[in-house]
């Protein structure tokens, strides 16, 4: 199974928060991919890991949180007792309670979206391709060929190699 | 139950982005990118926070549903469209007899190519010139500074051309923040290993991705220009063969630039020498350069003269003509080109024809059937100081909101409250409405349909995806309405008896050479659009202008020789701060829109006054307090955010909820801008209960109109 996920490029970030309006705007206003500035230097987008150890899914007293065939880590709302231990446990601080259904809710990686063949909303919008959506390993081979061209350009003109990947 | 996806532009800026609205039997359920057509300026279909919120304004509880008339100010009862329209033609018709000049039409870069022709056709068919819109707030020295050097006040490439290019250099452009789906060709260029120069008084999002930033004090480009300009020529690294072929004016700039050595520049900008004579070499040594600017280049006493003197940089350096070349200024509203190219300008025809010249004047004479003014008309700023002097006494406002976006608004507030008879046609209620006798309600973009023109000369159709609300009306056909009932009942072109906006392009087509051959069957089929100049209808549209020679009349770019000169008005004992505005990239100018949509002023609700922590530290600031600005014109409060963005003795403040009481309505000789991005200010600390105090007396950006039984 590959697994599919958000791949968040932090050297192109310009936290214009495009991710945050399109994801609220999928999740019933409700964005599920937050962005912080890092010290008014750089920004970075952050949204559910959907780890492949994923101590959520592990500590789920219900089997509520699961994992679909594109390896997104999902909650089935009828099995959620909103116990919160999968937030306590998230090392990200992801799933938070939804005080009105008191159920969790977390990222589901657009699955309404992927269902018909389509990206989750946040990579879609992302105007710099901050956000990439696929195969972790697929997305690390395409950046290292785009480092390894690069670094060659950079050599032929003499110049020092930057280590930031930009 | 049908769900159907229609193809739109996006409302807001001058990138011109696609996307589909879903809707569900015409009731708006869902936005879709536009990933799958080719070719289109928000490349695989991107969007920014704005245009992934629009159907939130587009569903505003407070959009106008019905034409009111005035009862007092700012209370009003409901008319009908007739009502509505006889009173409005009736009191143009009087102006127009006794003295044309006394009315002034406001054009709107928010609407249709169709609506801005008509509103200017009327104007002139009513006898004056007086029409223009806020682009003489954003990029009139842009198009008379482009215009001078290069015959042309438009970009002269495209984004292709800034993803293709070797060193891009943004001067007065938060690139990322205006136009976030526009800087994605920036990244691009970057990746591929070009070099990114950037120059602003704010080390903004832009400036994270700059490889050589440049912190210069605001209202010192000219000095940062010419210092470019110097060790180019001082080094030999400009393109001596595109001079001498394509230039003229060489031999004055070079002997003006001469005393403008690194280190001269540097007491005047603040700009280390060494980094000026890097950038420069970057600049010039790189082949393929375009040059980028905004707001920051353009609103000064002499952005006419900044303007020149980057498009003289861009041309010295061989940067014209080619692909990965070029000079774009950027365009705020998705329509401001095309409003500019129709002619809703004081002293241009549709083409811009100039309507001093009596060969085009008669042409548009026999083509209109009336006789026309042959004079240039006033400017939106002008038109505010002639109320004052009694000249002018009637504003006719399409989609425009002059109260929050003009400079000085205390002045301007002034002005509107001695007006006679305003008409307002808006989307939805602004403080400029107010002081309206009648009011207008128009549909909003995606509720009716037409072409508009990006900043890239891309001219585009958006379809009619929703119905409009209640009774609000295409802006087309509420002036085609007014125009018949004025009394314009001739057969085509003669008169105003349109049935569809397609009749209006294909008007347009005839009489604006550039449009010749953008008709609408071909707009309709080619969802990509077509780049102006386009003169035949077999003609595919020009990406890059300029190859050959240049739109002057002798075909030459004319270089422009300035000397420095600074800002209309300097920090002094009384005023110690540097004032710049700045914007948020979640909000849009007035607010009209943004300020409607939820999801945005949840993560943008409110300006923050930007300070440095020395001069906060100085004056016992600290962030989250709230400040009193001052200047020789105003007051605003708003609460302070201590960063190292701004430099020391500058304070940045956004200008969307209203902060141009502050601003200065100094002119720029030539294109009439105002200088909104340079005052003089003090900062004094207030309590949150001074701050409710003051609120008071600034315009609400979003007022509560009442409708009062009849």
């Amino acid at each position: 199974m590959a697994r599919k996920t958000v791949f968040i490029d932090f050297s192109k970030c310009i936290e214009c928060r495009a991710c945050e309006v399109a994801c609220e705007r999928e999740h019933n206003g409700r964005s599920f991919i937050n962005v912080f500035e890092w010290q008014e230097m750089a920004a970075m987008a952050l949204n559910c890991r959907h780890c492949e150890n994923a101590p959520c899914v592990e500590v789920c007293p219900t089997n509520a949180l699961y994992r679909d065939e594109d390896g997104a880590v999902l909650l089935a709302p009828q099995k959620c007792i909103g116990c919160l231990m999968c937030g306590i446990v998230c090392p990200f601080g992801i799933p938070e309670l939804d005080s009105l259904n008191k159920i969790m809710m977390k990222c589901d990686l657009c699955a309404h979206r992927r269902a018909e063949g389509k990206l989750p909303a946040c990579v879609e919008t992302c105007p710099t391709d901050a956000l990439l959506f696929g195969d972790f390993n697929d997305i690390q081979r395409m950046r290292r060929e785009k480092f390894t061209e690069k670094a060659i350009e950079s050599t032929k003109e003499g110049e020092k190699i930057s280590l930031m990947g930009l | 139950m049908e769900e159907k996806l229609t193809p739109v532009v996006c409302p807001y800026c001058g990138v011109g982005c696609r996307l589909y609205i879903k809707t569900l039997d015409g009731y708006p359920t869902g936005i879709e990118y536009a990933e799958d057509i080719p070719s289109i300026s928000n490349e695989k279909g991107k969007l920014c926070p704005k245009g992934n919120a629009i159907l939130e304004y587009l569903l505003a509880r407070d959009r106008l549903k019905k034409p009111l008339k005035a009862k007092e100010e700012g209370k009003f009862v409901e008319i009908s469209w007739n009502e509505a329209i006889r009173e409005v033609a009736e009191r143009l018709k009087e102006y127009s007899k006794d003295d044309p000049d006394a009315m002034m039409f406001f054009g709107s870069a928010r609407t249709y190519n169709e609506p801005n022709y008509l509103i200017q056709k009327l104007a002139r068919m009513l006898g004056t010139n007086n029409v223009d819109h806020c682009a003489r707030l954003c990029h009139s020295s842009t198009v008379t500074g482009l215009k001078a050097v290069f015959g042309a006040g438009a970009m002269t490439n495209t984004f292709r051309d800034i993803e293709e290019a070797n060193v891009i250099f943004i001067i007065g452009h938060n690139f990322a923040e205006t136009h976030p789906v526009g800087f994605r060709y920036v990244i691009k260029a970057k990746e591929r290993g070009a070099k990114v120069i950037v120059a602003d008084p704010r080390f903004t999002r832009t400036a994270w991705f700059a490889d050589i930033y440049l912190q210069h004090y605001p209202g010192t480009d000219i000095a940062l220009l010419n210092g470019l300009i110097h060790v180019i020529i001082k080094e030999g690294l400009y393109d001596e063969d595109f001079v001498r072929r394509r230039c003229t004016g060489f031999e004055e700039l070079a002997k003006i630039v001469e005393k403008f050595t690194p280190e001269y520049v540097e007491e005047i900008t603040g700009v280390p020498a060494e980094l000026i004579v890097q950038a420069a070499r970057t600049f010039a040594t790189a082949g393929k350069g375009v040059i980028t600017w905004a707001m920051g280049i353009t609103q000064h006493t002499h952005g006419h003269d900044n303007v020149r003197l980057a498009a003289t940089l861009s041309a010295i350096c061989g940067y014209q003509g080619r692909e990965g070349c070029g000079v774009s200024p950027m365009r705020g509203q998705n329509n401001v080109q095309g409003a500019c190219d129709l002619g809703v300008l004081p002293n241009v025809f549709p083409g811009y024809q100039a309507v001093t010249d009596p060969e085009k004047r008669k042409f548009f004479e026999e083509f209109w059937g009336v006789s026309l003014s042959g004079e240039i008309g006033l400017t939106v700023i002008e038109a505010a100081h002639a109320i004052e002097k009694g000249k002018v006494r009637a504003y006719y406002v399409m989609g425009e909101n002059p109260v929050i976006s003009d400079a000085n608004t205390n002045h301007v507030l002034k002005a509107l409250r001695k007006l006679e008879f305003m008409v307002v046609q808006d989307i939805v209620p602004t403080p400029t409405m107010e002081f309206a006798d009648i009011v207008l309600p128009a549909a909003a973009m995606p509720e009716n349909e037409g072409s508009l023109t990006n900043t890239e000369r891309r001219v585009q159709w958006s379809f009619k995806a929703i119905n409009p609300p209640g009774e609000a009306r295409p802006d087309w056909w509420i002036i085609s309405e007014i125009g018949k009932a004025v009394g314009f009942a001739g057969e085509g072109a003669k008169g105003f008896s349109y049935t569809s906006p397609e009749e209006v392009l294909r008007e347009i087509n005839a009489c604006t050479p550039q449009y010749r051959g953008i008709t609408p069957e071909r707009l309709k089929k080619n969802l990509a659009g077509i780049h102006w100049p386009c003169p035949s209808e077999d003609h595919p549209g020009t990406r890059v202008l300029y190859r050959d020679r240049f739109l002057t009349s002798d075909g030459l770019a004319h270089l422009a020789a300035v000397d420095y000169k600074g800002p209309a008005e300097l920090p002094d004992e009384e005023y110690p701060f540097i004032l710049t505005t700045v914007r948020y990239v979640g909000h849009y100018h007035t607010l009209t829109m943004t300020g409607r949509s939820r999801s945005l002023v949840k993560r943008w609700p409110e300006p923050l006054a930007e300070i440095h922590p020395e001069d906060a530290e100085k004056l016992g600031i600290t962030t989250g307090d709230w400040v009193k600005i001052e200047t020789r014109r105003g007051v605003y409060p708003i609460r302070a955010k201590v960063t190292r963005s701004v430099k020391k003795g500058v304070i940045a403040v956004p200008w969307h909820w209203g902060a141009n009481v502050l601003t200065n309505d100094a002119l720029d000789p030539v294109s009439k801008i105002p200088e909104t991005k340079v005052c003089a200010c003090r900062v004094v600390k207030i309590t949150e209960e001074e701050a409710r105090e003051l609120i008071k007396a600034v315009p609400k950006v979003i007022p509560e109109v009442e409708v009062v039984k009849g």
